[in-house]
């Protein structure tokens, strides 16, 4: 059944050559107008005890990501005057990190993003700061733009050893069916997500391709998953 | 007179909360729906008085609903005011073709814009 079938498509070659700054605009407009529509409600003094304070929760959690999203672009920028020392680093540990980053966001949500425990140990070679704002990245797409079940960050062995791949699953809609017909066009500008600019996912492929690893996604019939494909270290054969 | 019965169609569940507080002050009933499928759904259930409705959500977007509540008589005629943080990229003039009344922009509107958007549609 052509529904079930799990397509996988490399978002190489599918994604903008440049981040436009209205792309850049977009995507900010939408947790600026929210912090203002927060804080106007606030300004109302209809507000009272305690949901004055989770008002001022949602305030603060929306112009964090208003800032990672801002300092995403900014790093974006700079790739190129910049070196990115790679070290061994284990997967398991940075994606509990981002999971622990990311609850709060998703717990005001009403959402559970979750680590999928491996009994594998592995040992991948990256840029830590990079790896860590791809995965933050996915995972904050995940949260605006999928549905309303768990997202969980998985980390598997690929390619005989030679990759791993740290991916974040969704339960949503599933990415455009243009995006599978154009993969490998490199000219064709293709959203993550319908209403998404899709800046995020080119960033995230910028930090990738600095220090040497591949982004993509896999569309399921009930969601999607973002991944990050990065090398082993060969340390870990001495392990 | 039974209260006015508001459909919110929006992905954002702060915004959405945000949108309903203000109207149930206002003593309107609002039902509310965080993608455009379960706004067709909700739309099944009952017709609204009003619909507001965002318009790019995972999914199908708003044009796609707007298109579908036009093929069916009891729905053609259901007032719609789009909120969109898009507002200025929008075509007012076509759109107002397939029942959209108004448009709120996000970024600029005040809280009881919503309410003065609804009573004036109704």
């Amino acid at each position: 059944m052509e529904g079930s079938r799990q397509q996988t498509n490399r978002l190489e070659g599918a994604v903008p050559t440049a981040p436009s700054f209205v792309a850049a605009a977009h995507e900010l407009k939408s947790p600026l107008a929210l912090v203002r529509q927060l804080a106007l409600h606030l300004e109302s003094g209809e507000v009272t005890g305690g949901e004055l304070q989770e008002i001022a929760h949602r305030i603060t959690l929306t112009s964090e990501r208003a800032i990672r999203l801002t300092t995403d672009i900014t790093k974006s920028s700079r790739l190129e005057d910049s070196l990115f020392s790679l070290e061994p680093l284990n997967p398991f540990v940075l994606c509990q990190e981002v999971v622990d980053e990311m609850k709060p966001l998703y717990a005001a949500h009403g959402r559970t993003i979750v680590l999928s425990s491996r009994a594998r140990s592995l040992l991948a070679l990256a840029n830590r700061d990079l790896l860590r704002r791809i995965l933050l990245n996915f995972a904050d797409n995940a949260l605006h733009y999928s549905g309303d079940g768990p997202v969980t960050i998985t980390a598997s062995l690929r390619d005989g050893g030679s990759c791993i791949r740290l991916g974040v699953r969704d339960y949503g809609p599933a990415l455009p069916s243009v995006m599978r017909k154009n993969v490998g066009q490199k000219s064709v500008h293709v959203h993550s997500r319908p209403e998404s600019s899709g800046l995020g996912i080119y960033i995230a492929r910028q930090f990738a391709d600095a220090m040497h690893a591949r982004i993509g996604a896999t569309s399921h019939r009930d969601g999607a998953t973002f991944y990050v494909d990065i090398g082993t270290s060969s340390q870990l054969r001495l392990l | 007179m039974p209260a006015k019965r508001v459909l919110v169609i929006e992905d954002d569940q702060w915004f959405l909360s945000l949108v309903k507080k203000t109207l149930e002050r206002e003593k309107i009933t609002v039902v509310t729906a965080s993608n455009t499928i379960e706004g067709m759904v909700a739309i099944n259930e009952m017709v609204p008085d009003v619909i507001i409705l965002d318009f790019f959500m995972p999914g199908p977007n708003a044009l796609v609903l707007l298109h579908e509540l036009q093929s069916y008589g009891d729905t053609a005629k259901v007032p719609v005011i789009l909120c969109t943080n898009n507002a200025s990229d929008i075509p007012k003039d076509t759109l107002s073709a397939y029942g959209v009344v108004s448009t709120l922009d996000k970024t600029i509107m005040y809280p009881d814009d919503i309410a003065v958007a609804v009573r004036k549609a109704i």
